[in-house]
């Protein structure tokens, strides 16, 4: 299995990466949901676009972020095939009587073309900025501190668990057990499921305990101290005239 | 199954915030009243984990694979908990994995949360009345399972008319998926009760 080390590349430098990141997470989401809600191809494909030029700007290793927006595009793909058969308009082609209809296959393309936009932003936002940042980041934001924290441990625990499953995996494995989804095969996968279950429930314990020692209270502390500058401000302003452009001139496309 | 960005309209992502973030203020707020949260919060997180490496695992049928979702597990594991752990599973997921999207986090949390809650009620509901665990365990996963299914059809079809013979397809392909994790949840529910029977909330509240 493979570490989701989402932060990987987030020690190289770019503008992007040196952004701050409150502003970073504002004007970004932002950005996502703008783009997420145009409905003609055109100003989606620019967001699309724009979206990509951050991408190369930002000097994300292309393999590393190709790699990851590549599954959006697999996972959506069947709407491509699906919707000119299934939605009605302008026919483009009959084949024995199926129906290809050219309203279907660009809805279908708008859809992909926005998922990916969203995607391709959301990965730039977090593989820029160390996880912890992120996290502290989102303190200074106000959002309720419960559900930052429990991200905070959840993506912690993600490691430590992955490690855990793929040792009771190999060993598995290794006695001759294969996943298939056949009763006997999906009832020891729930075994396993099980011990994973109980190993993780014990180890709550054992982690609770050691943070009490060290002084956790459920309330956070942390050491990084973020400040905006005047390229921050500007950027980040840039940004959510960018979002709210897309919607004017989107207004006055239609209209 | 989750939705992914630039799928549904407006209207629909938006109530599937509202609720899901009412949903969550009024959990978080309740097991703020009862427990403390210190040593909540590390349990919850220990556990989505657990529970999110676990999604991660294909189960090949034919020519395809899905990857297991544990609706219903992870309702009768963690209790009404399981909401406020699946937006944090699905947050992840949106940014780790780019499984899903992130304007639809929302509305994945009520169609995913909303069912993990059904399971845990039905499961202690029917334990207090002595039914067998395993065949329980067995019932809500499939439940989870489907009850995800018919709400994903659900939105699709209030999106758009477009949607709707995929709406009908998305629920025919979630069967196979019910009966997997139908098989699953029972057995782990099994094996818990034999090996950590206070695991499971059935006696305290949660």
């Amino acid at each position: 299995m493979e570490y989701p080390e989402i932060d990987a590349y987030a020690s190289m430098d770019s503008p992007i990466h040196r952004f701050d990141p409150r502003a970073k997470i504002v004007s970004f989401t932002l950005l996502i949901f703008s783009f997420v809600f145009v409905n003609e191809i055109r100003i989606a494909l620019l967001g699309f676009l724009f979206s990509f030029l951050i991408l190369l700007i930002s000097r994300l290793p292309l393999a590393f972020a190709l790699k990851r927006i590549r599954m959006v595009f697999f996972f959506l793909f069947p709407l491509l095939l699906v919707m000119p058969l299934t939605v009605e308009g302008r026919e483009v082609l009959n084949i024995t009587g199926i129906s290809v209809s050219f309203d279907g296959l660009i809805f279908a393309s708008l859809i992909i073309i926005r998922a990916l936009a969203a995607v391709t932003l959301a990965l730039i936002m977090l593989a820029t900025t160390r996880f912890d940042i992120t996290i502290k980041a989102l303190y200074a934001l106000k959002v309720p501190g419960t559900l930052v924290q429990m991200l905070m441990f959840t993506y912690r625990y993600i490691f430590v668990i992955t490690d855990e499953f793929s040792r009771m995996w190999e060993s598995m494995e290794c006695k001759g057990f294969r996943l298939k989804a056949n009763y006997h095969g999906l009832s020891i996968f729930g075994n396993i499921l099980g011990m994973i279950i109980i190993k993780s429930y014990d180890r709550t314990r054992r982690v609770y305990e050691s943070m009490v020692a060290k002084g956790y209270s459920g309330k956070p502390n942390t050491l990084v101290h973020l400040h905006m500058s005047t390229k921050d401000y500007v950027l980040s302003t840039c940004m959510v005239g960018i979002a709210i452009f897309v919607h004017v001139y989107q207004l006055m496309f239609t209209v | 199954m989750h939705i992914s960005d630039g799928v549904l309209s407006f209207p629909v992502i938006i109530a599937g915030w509202a609720i899901a973030l009412l949903l969550n203020a009024v959990i978080l707020w309740r097991c703020k009243c009862r427990h403390d949260m210190a040593e909540e919060i590390p349990k919850i997180s220990i556990m989505t984990g657990a529970f999110f490496v676990a999604s991660l695992v294909h189960v090949s049928i034919g020519p395809t694979s899905v990857h297991l979702l544990l609706t219903g597990l992870l309702g009768v594991v963690l209790g009404i908990m399981a909401f406020p752990a699946m937006l944090v599973g699905l947050t992840l997921q949106a940014f780790l994995f780019q499984h899903g999207g992130i304007t639809t986090i929302g509305i994945n949390n009520v169609m995913m949360g909303v069912p993990a809650l059904l399971a845990y009620w039905l499961f202690r509901y029917g334990y207090s009345k002595g039914f067998n665990p395993s065949a329980l365990g067995t019932f809500c996963g499939a439940l989870g399972m489907i009850l995800s299914g018919i709400f994903l059809a659900l939105m699709l079809i209030t999106t758009g008319e477009q949607f709707t013979e995929i709406a009908y397809a998305v629920v025919v392909a979630h069967v196979p998926v019910m009966i997997i994790e139908g098989i699953i949840t029972g057995s782990v529910v099994t094996f818990v009760m034999k090996v950590r029977p206070e695991l499971l909330p059935l006696e305290r509240e949660v």
